[in-house]
């Protein structure tokens, strides 16, 4: 500094001091308190998070220090500066200092380039897909729902997942992956843009259209049997905070044992109409046909449901009564195929039927009953 | 000072009070009311902004039942608040003060700058009217297509055509007020007034003028090109016809990225205005803060992609490093202030509490800002509430409180009164406390995995305290405004009376008096350094 030295050094010190205490107090209690832990990403569950979660950690690590430090000189600063009675005369007009500014560049500079380095080797390793994973499934994000559809080596279409949120009570729905093996996942959306994340991954990547996306990962072992949340991440429309879904660790072994069922279930041939009210519904360009449906109240009923739009657009019709509550919840049927849906006896009264993943009024419908 | 104008050949036609305003050419009145214009959309973006957080206040759908709306609300909200408040009210503080600081008469083109202003409120009507015409875009102020496009599911309606239309008017009016402010700033400076002796104020109106004119004209062209896909059946960004929706994202973060400079500099600007005053010290560092400056305009251009680090269609590498080095000028202006303040004498009137504020917030806004920089870890945090918090913490605890410190400061200047100490404390306070509720627990909601522009969360998902901690916040934000619009009614109708330079300033726009009169000055100070004012208090010696 070019400015003449301080008169009162004591009083600098003990405020200097007195901040410092304070702030690494300030800080310490965030994080015994719990709150800083929330600061924290959450549990790593696959290879890939636990290389992001450790890089995280030191760009946590830096940001807080240069926060202290920061933050420090300015509290400083304003408690030792204040303006007093008697500071008639000026402060020294200091106009800079050429060697602390060069300081305050190159350390700066010397730490981004240290935290650009090591989010590079992450990246490399975290953002790598190899040419023979040991899975491999095909995620397609559509407007409002996910599919998963499994691979085998050759990328040849094994089995379909239409329901892609896990039923607690059922074990149904669900992206399920062995755990220790990776897992190559393909996207693809026939719409608009969505976005694949699972917070425990530390990971999304988004599912543009026109554009085939992949990623790998591998779930850590110690996951075996754990439910990860899902959901799209990318502004898709009136749906988007309902594409949900669940990816499933499952030991080898279960995985196998999951697999074969969806193959068994994707291959199944539709079940034929059962009772004597069958009534036809098309969905065509995200709309139903017809918009009134009518059934004989008590009876149990069959609705053919053929989806006509194109494949990556699944539908269902549920039933809802006044209030919204789902009387009837049908598994959605992929576009290009159709499906017999079977109904118990309703009382009579007038109900919605709906597509559940396009609650829009085109996919709604009124159900009267009588 | 004499308050008498400069006597014009032949004086104007008496007119009213209300149409001298509405015609006038003066850049004074001109940065008046693009302030006064600016706060109203404000306030209309802070009511979309409290819907949606009453929306997000508990899980589950209370307050809007149509997820729709909620989208058209945050649009809504982002797109009034980036387009009609906080650039439009950096360049009205602006058009106000640079002439003022400079020494010159007016502005360069006068009609020119009179016609920037009015496009404005026309062009926030017409975005405004959406609301009344089918519904307003829905589509996030990004509109990314292929869901800004028409079709069910996506933007049919004319909103999304609304809001093409009034962002090409703002860009025009922007275009024109950065010409006008580039041959001001080359043109117009009174003798003595070398580049290097400009206010730090002049300084970032420069670069982000620079900024206007090289990246408006390229997102004017990506909404055209939107406009003919919605309208005439163009396939620019539309996949099924061999477009890409990917294209318009670049062409888009192009201008939206040097934007968010355009949105800072200008606040930074003021900092740098109010922190040497209330300090009694010259800013630390001059020339080094204006090489900063134009350093961040100029690498503000080549880091649009780290807001597509996801979208797997960008070179990563490249952008990571780019976005990191912007810490660095960054971090220079950042020492730069708290060494003007270190050995000083500070005042703590209500400008040095809003740029105390500005210092704080804008520190967490540049740190958080720092994660996305690093590619994997902005793999986890894009799209999340984290992203929210962050850009909360540059464009309102950064711009928002420079604001802030810039009308509290101007004020006296601009009316010849001052506004009252005691309820623009009580306003600093509110807002402080309201605003770190507000978006700090943004932070963890967006690391634990709540993304963005979601209408409703699982109650089971460990969310609800943050959101109804950040809900509380967005209300108390709104309470302090109303302290503030108090002081400036009463301050306007009985407010202590300023004179010519009631902070001890630095610069021309206190040599005249306030407020100033028409062509603004009789006669000029000696200009030696960029510290006239200073210079004419206490002579070249003390300098």
């Amino acid at each position: 500094m070019s400015s003449t030295p301080r008169k009162r050094p004591a009083p600098d010190a003990l405020v200097a001091g007195g901040v410092v205490v304070i702030l690494i107090a300030l800080v310490a209690a965030v994080f015994l308190s719990g709150l800083g832990s929330s600061l924290y990403p959450p549990e790593a569950a696959t290879k890939q998070a636990g290389e992001i979660r450790g890089l995280y950690d030191i760009v946590f690590a830096v940001a807080v220090a240069i926060f202290v430090v920061v933050e420090g000189l300015i509290i400083w600063s304003v408690l030792r500066y204040r303006r007093k009675p008697g500071d008639d005369g000026l402060p020294a007009q200091t106009h800079g200092n050429n060697l602390v500014e060069v300081i305050w560049t190159l350390v700066p500079t010397a730490i981004v380039l240290f935290l650009f380095v090591i989010s590079w080797q992450t990246l490399n390793s975290v953002d790598t897909v190899s040419a023979k994973p040991d899975i491999r499934i095909h995620a397609i994000a559509g407007q409002f729902a996910w599919q998963f559809e499994y691979l085998d080596a050759n990328g040849n279409k094994v089995a379909s997942q239409l329901t892609p949120v896990y039923d607690t009570d059922t074990g149904a729905g669900g992206m399920a992956v062995p755990v220790g093996r990776s897992v190559q996942v393909t996207l693809d959306s026939p719409d608009v843009i969505h976005a694949f994340y699972v917070p425990r991954f530390l990971f999304k990547r988004d599912v543009v259209p026109g554009q085939t996306n992949r990623f790998e990962f591998t779930v850590d072992e110690k996951e075996a049997g754990q439910v990860f949340r899902g959901q799209c991440a990318e502004l898709c429309g009136a749906g988007h905070r309902s594409m949900l879904f669940n990816v499933i660790a499952l030991s080898a072994a279960d995985y196998d044992a999951w697999l074969q069922a969806l193959i068994a279930k994707s291959n199944a041939t539709p079940a034929p109409p059962t009772g004597d009210v069958v009534l036809n519904l098309t969905a065509k360009d995200i709309a139903y046909d017809t918009k009134a449906l009518e059934v004989p109240a008590d009876t149990p009923f069959t609705i053919a449901f053929q989806n006509q739009d194109p494949a990556g657009v699944p539908h269902d019709v549920d039933i809802r009564d006044a209030s919204g509550a789902v009387l009837a919840n049908q598994e959605p049927i992929n576009g290009g195929t159709s499906a017999n849906y079977s109904y118990q006896g309703l009382p009579a009264g007038t109900y919605t039927f709906i597509c559940s993943i396009h609650p829009v009024p085109n996919m709604t419908g009124t159900l009267t009953v009588k | 000072m004499a308050t008498h104008a400069l006597s014009p050949v032949a004086a104007p036609a008496a007119r009213g009070w209300l149409y001298g305003w509405l015609t006038t050419t003066d850049h004074k009145k001109i940065g008046i009311m693009y302030v006064v214009n600016s706060f109203i959309f404000f306030l209309i973006g802070g009511i979309l902004a409290l819907v949606v957080r009453t929306e997000l206040a508990q899980p589950g759908l209370q307050f809007l039942t149509d997820e729709h709306v909620y989208n058209e609300m945050f649009t809504m909200h982002a797109s009034i608040m980036i387009f009609l408040f906080v650039i439009p009210m950096l360049a009205g503080l602006g058009n106000y003060v640079v002439p003022l600081q400079i020494g010159a008469p007016d502005m360069a083109f006068p009609r020119i700058n009179a016609l920037s202003l009015w496009m404005l409120p026309l062009a926030g009507v017409l975005l405004v009217s959406s609301f009344f015409v089918g519904g307003a875009p829905a589509a996030g102020w990004t509109s990314y297509p292929p869901l800004s496009l028409d079709g069910p599911l996506r933007s049919p309606g004319a909103g999304q055509d609304l809001w093409i239309v009034s962002l090409i008017l703002i860009g025009t009016s922007s275009i024109l007020g950065a010409i006008n402010f580039l041959v001001t700033i080359f043109k117009m400076r009174a003798p003595g007034m070398t580049l290097f002796r400009m206010p730090i104020m002049v300084w970032t109106v420069l670069v982000t003028s620079v900024l206007v004119l090289m990246a408006t004209p390229v997102i004017t062209s990506a909404l055209v090109m939107l406009f003919i896909d919605r309208n005439y059946g163009g396939h620019f960004f539309d996949p099924v016809g061999g477009g890409s929706a990917v294209l318009y994202q670049n062409v888009f973060w192009f201008y939206s990225h040097p934007a968010v400079y355009v949105m800072i500099l200008p606040a930074m600007g003021v900092i740098s205005e109010v922190l040497p005053v209330f300090s009694r010290k010259p800013l630390f560092g001059y020339k080094a803060f204006i090489f900063a400056t134009a350093g961040i305009g100029a690498l503000g251009f080549s880091v649009w992609a780290h807001h597509m680090f996801t979208t797997g269609a960008v070179f990563l590498p490249f952008f990571s490093l780019l976005t990191f080095m912007i810490a660095v000028p960054t971090g220079v202006k950042m020492f730069n202030w708290v060494f003007t303040m270190f050995r000083g004498q500070l005042t703590f009137s209500t400008p040095l509490i809003f740029a105390l504020g500005f210092l704080t917030m804008f520190l967490i806004g540049g740190i958080n800002g720092a994660f996305s920089a690093s590619v994997p870890v902005d793999f986890a945090l894009h799209d999340t509430y984290w992203v929210v918090a962050h850009l909360h913490y540059v464009l309102f605890g950064g711009s928002v409180f420079g604001v802030f410190a810039g009308i509290y400061y101007w004020f006296p200047k601009m009316t010849g009164r001052m506004l009252g100490e005691g309820l623009g404390k009580i306003q600093f306070v509110i807002m402080f406390v309201g605003f770190n509720l507000t978006f700090f627990p943004m932070h963890m909601l967006g690391i634990q995995g709540m993304p963005r522009r979601i209408a409703d969360y699982a109650g089971d998902a460990g969310w609800n305290d943050w959101n109804l901690a950040a809900t509380i916040g967005g209300f108390l934000i709104a309470v302090s405004l109303l302290p503030f619009i108090w002081n400036v009614f009463v301050s306007l109708r009985s407010g202590k009376v300023a004179g010519d330079d009631p902070w001890e300033a630095n610069t021309l726009e206190w040599a005249t008096s306030s407020p100033p009169p028409p062509y603004n000055f009789d006669h000029l100070p000696e200009i030696r350094s960029e510290r006239p004012l200073f210079d004419a208090r206490h002579g070249r010696a003390e300098h």
